[in-house]
């Protein structure tokens, strides 16, 4: 039985402790498998339909709501990724008093850093669920291909995936 | 260039925002190209100085960033009103079709079919995530080129750190990047104050 008050916790802790739209991945992936409040196979399943969907990649936690408690869940996680952003109002207030220190831009480059790797940590996530086989990685690696000479639509190379996955897997 | 133009009223606000949220897929790159159009290049609400410390600010804070970034943007230009609606108008309806598509999955999962697709569409998402990441990298890394071998060299052993101690080590993400914005204080502070226009280019 799932408690909707830890359940927002969970979401809400995985949102404050992340930076970007899919670096609460790992901590929500941790709670809710220890709890038995969603499977493994959400996780990639959300992300799939958040690619799909509009909105930010953010978004992909409503999927993640939805499938593991309804629609109570996907408010639940849309309020918790939406609460977190509003701390920028107090972050706004407090740097324009220390965006003159040097310091500061090495700590901006610090963070951007960091951020290139969270990234790259959630490639590796999505392309290590399960089902994802040596098929999968060649999938990936053209999807990256045709998308950075920006000449195709994301939607087009996510529906010619779609294709792909009809003819290889069933 | 465009100079300044008087602020929108809140409804603008609200359906500027819901034609963004509506308008973008596939993430980071197209959202940001979205608001850039709309508040700088086509009415000139914002300028690029402008846009460049939001999103600073906007990395800054837990979370989306573009969420963050609509919260900038709304308080600038319609104060409370405009932090509350334009959020409502990027969030709701985008949110509320992706609540709709996760229902119509759910009825259509079992289908053998749709599971196949759903194996391709995965790991191509992998792949424009990689993407995400790239675009992200590219003007840091021509700014961090021009400081020298040393520097490039420590900047790509801080973002391989960064990798391995939450993929291998299971390090709480909060705490890698605390420590890699800390290294960056104490490797990239600049002598003398530059102007600090490079840094995670929007």
């Amino acid at each position: 039985m799932i408690n909707p008050f830890v359940y927002f916790l969970f979401f809400l802790k995985a949102s404050l402790f992340s930076t970007g739209g899919f670096s609460n991945l790992p901590s929500l992936h941790q709670d809710l498998l220890a709890n038995g409040w969603a499977k493994e196979t959400y996780f990639g399943q959300s992300i799939a339909i958040g690619q799909i969907s509009p909105g930010p990649n953010g978004l992909w936690v409503i999927c993640l709501g939805y499938l593991s408690y309804g629609y109570p869940g996907a408010a639940l996680a849309l309020l918790a990724i939406t609460l977190p952003a509003l701390l920028v109002l107090f972050v706004s207030a407090g740097y324009t008093r220390i965006e003159q220190q040097t310091w500061v831009q090495g700590l901006m480059r610090g963070i951007s850093l960091a951020v290139c790797g969270i990234l790259l940590t959630v490639v590796w996530s999505i392309i290590h669920q399960p089902g994802v086989d040596w098929r999968g990685w060649l999938i990936a690696a053209a999807a990256a291909g045709v998308g950075a000479t920006g000449r195709v639509h994301l939607l087009l190379i996510l529906a010619f995936a779609a294709g792909v996955g009809l003819l290889l897997y069933r | 260039m465009k100079l300044q133009q008087a602020a929108p009223d809140a409804w603008r606000l609200f359906r500027i925002w819901a034609s963004i949220g509506l308008q973008s897929f596939g993430g980071g790159a197209s959202t940001t190209f979205l608001i850039r159009r709309a508040f700088i290049t086509k009415n000139g609400w914002l300028n690029e100085e402008e846009m460049q410390r939001f999103w600073n600010l906007s990395v800054f804070t837990p979370g989306i960033n573009l969420v963050a970034l609509c919260v900038l943007i709304g308080k600038k230009l319609g104060g409370g009103l405009g932090v509350f609606l334009s959020l409502v108008g990027f969030l709701i309806p985008s949110a509320t079709i992706t609540c709709l598509l996760t229902v119509g999955f759910t009825v259509v999962e079992s289908i053998p079919a749709i599971q196949a697709m759903l194996r391709g569409v995965a790991p191509a998402t992998g792949g424009i995530m990689l993407l995400v990441g790239l675009s992200f990298a590219r003007p840091l890394t021509l700014v961090i080129y021009k400081e020298g071998v040393i520097k490039l060299i420590l900047s790509a052993a801080i973002i391989v750190g960064c990798v391995l101690t939450i993929v291998v080590f299971k390090v709480a993400v909060i705490l890698v990047v605390l420590v890699s914005a800390l290294l960056g204080v104490l490797f990239f502070t600049p002598r003398r104050i530059a102007i600090s226009s490079e840094e995670g280019t929007l």
